[in-house]
């Protein structure tokens, strides 16, 4: 789930960028630093929408470097139990398959796949309906729920579940191809 | 309250679920006369019977050991079905416990050979059956649950086990555990293959979680899912036939106690001998105060029918003369009332006369004659002062009052409050006729002319009548 929060962080900053452009350099540090980061409590940092409030420097004895308490305001991903995510499948072994919703990893054990699936080794590694008309495989789309997640402090991993109603396969290269 | 519906489901549940629950103790490996399965269910059936039942009396009762029932009742009382409680007393506690039991029960039981002074502690019993019907709806909502998430893998991260060294992984792990060599998980100390674990209801006779045998297990689930849906649909069916009845609370020991020996004492049905006892007992007993207290509040809550009966009984009357809203509406219709007599019988007599009629059927021809007078009378006045507004009013109850002693129509129309209500009484018995209502319309004619006189009759009146009804609806 996305949410659009604001958050705070004390930027240290470099003392050969103090001149005319120090706002400028500030927020670009910010950005490169926070984006795509992960935090257990928020999620995901997906992107800086805006910066509130830049506070006053702290001139860091010694170093010279300056500490400016910044709030932003950004978009974050966190997935949650009970979640439906679109995902797009990176790898698929005899285990269940791995797939990616944006930074998100997720693991679906073959338990969690319906059961009239199987597993087909081979070149292209997959999961088969008897018939055929169903197949999961690198790089397919498949809709999931979340059934689980681990938050570590930088780090979240899900895992997923294709056996329920509306969940599996949305788009099919291996198909379309 | 009834409590059948109730014993017929602890019934069912005792046989459903503990039927085969032994209640053997460890230290008794005695094959053959030990195996007690199914007492449990006598038990449960035994206490359906009962209310708060002493555990030796139960015992006696069910000749069994009290030692077995109290390992049977613990059990229970583990499983939330049954309320116990444990208090020190003495013959005399127990002489509480025999009235309440003499007074409530259809079953006497008498007891004369305790009478030592000695304090003993003595347990009760007694089924709780909100707790019961909780306890069972709950296990069955586990057990279908259970079953049902064993049966798709719902929700329920995959464990592994490396088959080496023992070490177990959850499918949080999956992303370490993946090797980029083969399609299987590696443990990550000693890289051996991991297998997944069920560790579920099924027996693990799959070896190595091959389909075939995973396809067996869940139709084994199915299978016993469908059993239990069957099986126990006696009781469900139950539970929801109880749903929506009261259900039956004995509240704790004492207050059950203090209920029965009250009413009892109420009822005096069974005997005064037992009455006499419980009193006597609640004279010197060991616990006095709670146990009186108790009675009072019993004493009032047992002779509730008749306390009720009466009180509906007085209630209504008075409460027809006390309640304003009441005394409004009826007021309004009175005024209606003598607005629609008086315009009614200016304009025509017919109007009027059916429900002159109704209302004093003994009423002779001459009477009505004299009424006819007195309106034409009363009429002329009005028309007369009809300027003079304030004046004409006054004029106007003064004929009326003139009019009172002879005529039932002044009676109705003009008033000492006692009068007005045996009018209400009488209109009350009628149920609101409709007639009332419309001859104002009738009247029409004379409305334009009648209006104002009506708003200060209405003013006038309303300034002699004590009861501070409201007039303003005129």
């Amino acid at each position: 789930m996305f949410f659009h929060i604001q958050l705070e962080r004390n930027m240290q900053l470099h003392p050969r960028h103090f001149g005319p452009h120090l706002r400028d350099k500030l927020v670009a540090k910010l950005m490169k630093d926070v984006e795509g980061t992960c935090s257990g409590r928020h999620g995901f940092v997906v992107a800086i929408t805006g910066v509130d409030d830049i506070g006053k420097g702290l001139i860091r004895e010694g170093t010279g470097f300056v500490t400016f308490p910044v709030k932003y305001q950004c978009v974050v991903f966190r997935p949650f139990k009970g979640e439906i995510l679109e995902a797009v499948v990176t790898m698929v072994n005899k285990m269940g398959f791995f797939a990616e919703a944006g930074p998100v990893q997720i693991f679906v054990s073959n338990h969690l796949i319906p059961d009239d699936m199987e597993f087909q080794s081979g070149d292209v590694p997959n999961y088969t309906t008897s018939d055929g008309s169903v197949k999961i495989q690198k790089e397919c789309e498949v809709r999931l729920k979340i059934i689980g997640t681990r938050v570590d402090a930088t780090e979240i991993f899900c895992i997923g579940t294709i056996k329920d109603d509306f969940l599996g396969v949305t788009s099919d290269p291996g198909a379309a191809a | 309250m009834s409590i059948e519906p109730f014993n017929r489901l602890v019934r069912l549940a005792a046989r459903a679920f503990y039927d085969d629950i032994t209640m053997k103790g460890d230290n008794q490996p005695k094959t053959g006369r030990g195996d007690n399965r199914g007492m449990a269910v006598v038990v449960l059936d035994a206490l359906t019977r009962r209310q708060w039942v002493r555990e030796e009396d139960l015992a006696k009762a069910l000749k069994l050991h009290s030692k077995q029932l109290r390992r049977t009742l613990r059990f229970f009382e583990e499983e939330k079905l049954v309320t116990r409680d444990h208090r020190k007393e003495s013959a005399k506690g127990a002489k509480i416990y025999s009235a309440a039991v003499a007074a409530t029960a259809d079953q006497k039981i008498t007891k004369e050979g305790e009478e030592k002074m000695k304090m003993h502690t003595h347990s009760y019993c007694c089924l709780d059956y909100a707790q019961i019907y909780d306890v069972v709806r709950y296990r069955i909502h586990r057990m279908k649950k259970k079953l049902k998430d064993e049966l798709d893998d719902r929700n329920t991260v995959q464990e592994y086990v490396c088959p080496n060294c023992g070490r177990r992984f959850s499918a949080f792990d999956a992303l370490q555990l993946v090797s980029p060599n083969d399609e299987y998980f590696h443990c990550e100390n000693c890289n051996g293959e991991l297998v997944a674990v069920s560790d579920k209801l099924a027996a693990e006779e799959m070896g190595d979680g091959d389909e075939n045998a995973r396809r067996r297990r869940q139709e084994k689930m199915k299978d016993m899912l469908q059993k239990i849906e069957e099986q126990l649909k006696p009781l469900t069916l139950q539970l929801a036939r109880v749903k929506d009845l009261p259900i039956p609370e004995f509240g704790t020991l004492q207050a059950w106690e203090a209920r029965a020996n009250a009413a009892a004492r109420i009822s005096g049905d069974s005997s005064a001998n037992d009455s006499s006892r419980s009193s006597q007992a609640q004279g010197y007993a060991g616990t006095p105060m709670p146990f009186l207290g108790e009675t009072k509040v019993e004493v009032a809550l047992s002779g509730v029918e008749a306390i009720e009966e009466r009180a509906v009984a007085d209630t209504k009357p008075t409460s027809v003369k006390v309640l304003p809203p009441w005394m409004i509406k009826q007021g309004m219709n009175l005024s209606k009332e003598q607005r629609g007599e008086v315009k009614a019988e200016l304009s025509t007599d017919q109007m009027s006369q059916p429900d002159d009629e109704k209302k004093a059927k003994a009423e002779s021809e001459d009477e009505k004659s004299f009424q006819d007078e007195y309106v034409k009378a009363y009429y002329a006045a009005l028309v007369q002062r009809q300027e003079e507004q304030a004046a004409a009013s006054k004029r106007a109850q003064q004929v009326e009052n003139n009019g009172t002693s002879t005529s039932y129509l002044s009676n109705v129309v003009s008033e000492t409050p006692s009068e007005r209500q045996v009018g209400m009484k009488e209109k009350r018995e009628e149920d609101d006729d409709v007639e009332w209502e419309e001859a104002p319309p009738a009247g029409k004619a004379f409305k334009v002319a009648d209006l104002n006189i009506q708003a200060d009759y209405a003013d006038a009146s309303g300034g002699d009548d004590d009861d501070g009804i409201d007039w303003e609806e005129g």
